[in-house]
C-alpha cells in the first residue's frame, strides 16, 4: 500500500509540475481529502443503523450462533477464525444479494475480530479482503438499471457470465493468497 | 431484509434483551470506527485524484489500452479495466458512456457490464477495512486482490464472447 500511494502521489505530482500546474497538483489532492470526508459522511448512517442491530444480534446470542455453525465451512478459507466468522459470513450473504450499505458494516466487524492489534495484516484478514474483491452477487443491480436506461434490449443478459466471471475471480482471490501468504512475511 | 430485521427485533425481546441499550451502545462505537477510517480513505483518494487529474491514468490507458485490445478484448473497454480498482463511481459513469456510444448490446457494451458487475474497487475495499484497524502493513493483499480482479475480467471478456 506504501508503494501504490507513494509512486501515485508522486507521479501526479511529477506531471503537474512539468506542466507548471503546482496549485492544480494542491487543489487534486484537498478534492481527495473532500471525498473522503463526504464519503465518511454518507456512509455514517448506515453504518450507524447496521452496528446497533449488530449489537442487538450479538446480545441475544445469535451471533455466538452463527459463528459456532460458520467456523467449519470457512475453516478452509480462514482457518483458526473464531468469532469472527459470524461477521464474515454476513458479509459475504449481504454482498451476495447485493446490500452493499450492509456489507461494510459487517464487514469491519469482522476485522475488528481478526485484528491482533499489530499493524500488520493476518492472513485471514488478506483473505478476507480478497474475497470482498471479487464481487460476488446473485444479480447486479446496478449494471441492470444502467443497461435497461440505456435502451438495452436484453439487459439481463450479462447475469450468468457476470456471476461466472465472479466465481473465476473468487477461486483466483482464494489461490492466490494461499500461495502469496508464504511469500509476504 | 425487512423481515429479517423485524424478527431479530423480536427474538431479541422475547430472550429479554434491552434493545434500546443494545442499539445504542452499538452504535455509538459506529463513530470512532468512521473516523479511523477517514485518513486512510483520504490518503487513498487524495492519491487517486492526483493521478487522475495530472493525466497520468490517462497515459496509462494510451499505453496499456492498445495491449488489452490486441488481446482481444473490445475497443473502448480498456479505460474501464485500468480504472475499476481505483474508483467505484468514476466506473460507473464510464460505463454509461461506453453503453451509449457503442450501443448495451455491442460486444463492447457487454463486456464492459460484465467486467463492472464482476470486479471490485480494490483499493477503496482495502482502505476502508484496514483503516479501520490501523493496518499499514497491507502485506500480499493489493497483489491478490489485483489478481482476482485480472482473471474475474479476463473471464468476463471471456465469457462473454461464448454467450
Amino acid at each position: 500500500m506504501a508503494w501504490v500511494f507513494g509512486i501515485m502521489t508522486a507521479a501526479g505530482l511529477l506531471i503537474f509540475m512539468i506542466n507548471g500546474d503546482g496549485s492544480g497538483a494542491l487543489e487534486a489532492l484537498v478534492k481527495g481529502c473532500d471525498g473522503a470526508v463526504s464519503l465518511t459522511v454518507t456512509l455514517a448512517g448506515a453504518y450507524i443503523l447496521w452496528s446497533g442491530l449488530m449489537r442487538i444480534a450479538e446480545k441475544a446470542g445469535l451471533i455466538e450462533k452463527l459463528a459456532k455453525r460458520m467456523q467449519k465451512p470457512l475453516s478452509f478459507l480462514m482457518p483458526g477464525c473464531g468469532d469472527a466468522a459470524a461477521p464474515v459470513a454476513l458479509n459475504l450473504a449481504a454482498n451476495f444479494f447485493g446490500l452493499g450499505a450492509a456489507a461494510t458494516p459487517f464487514g469491519i466487524e469482522a476485522m475488528q475480530r481478526l485484528d491482533r492489534g499489530d499493524g500488520r495484516a493476518s492472513n485471514n484478514m488478506v483473505m478476507f479482503i480478497a474475497l470482498n474483491s471479487s464481487a460476488i452477487e446473485l444479480l447486479p443491480t446496478g449494471v441492470i438499471a444502467l443497461r435497461t436506461a440505456c435502451g438495452s434490449a436484453a439487459p439481463y443478459d450479462i447475469v450468468l457470465p457476470t456471476f461466472l466471471a465472479s466465481i473465476a475471480a473468487a477461486a483466483a482471490a482464494v489461490l492466490s493468497c494461499k500461495l502469496l501468504e508464504r511469500v509476504f512475511k | 431484509m425487512p423481515v429479517a430485521v423485524f424478527a431479530l427485533i423480536v427474538y431479541a425481546l422475547i430472550r429479554r434483551v434491552n434493545v434500546y441499550k443494545a442499539f445504542v451502545e452499538g452504535a455509538a462505537e459506529a463513530l470512532p470506527r468512521l473516523l479511523n477510517i477517514l485518513p486512510y480513505l483520504a490518503a487513498m483518494l487524495a492519491a487517486i485524484e492526483i493521478f487522475r487529474g495530472s493525466g497520468a491514468l490517462d497515459a496509462v490507458v494510451k499505453l496499456v489500452g492498445p495491449a488489452l485490445e490486441s488481446v482481444g478484448l473490445p475497443a473502448g473497454t480498456a479505460p474501464l479495466i485500468l480504472l475499476r480498482p481505483f474508483s467505484g463511481s468514476a466506473s460507473l459513469a464510464l460505463l454509461k458512456d461506453i453503453l451509449t456510444e457503442h450501443g448495451p448490446d455491442s460486444p463492447a457494451g457487454r463486456t464492459a457490464s460484465v467486467i463492472l458487475g464482476s470486479t471490485e474497487t480494490v483499493f477503496y475495499t482495502v482502505s476502508v477495512y484496514f483503516g479501520s484497524v490501523g493496518v499499514t502493513r497491507t502485506r500480499h493483499s493489493i497483489p491478490a486482490a489485483l489478481i482476482s480482479g485480472i482473471v474475474g475480467t479476463a473471464a468476463g471478456a471471456l465469457l462473454t464472447s461464448v454467450f
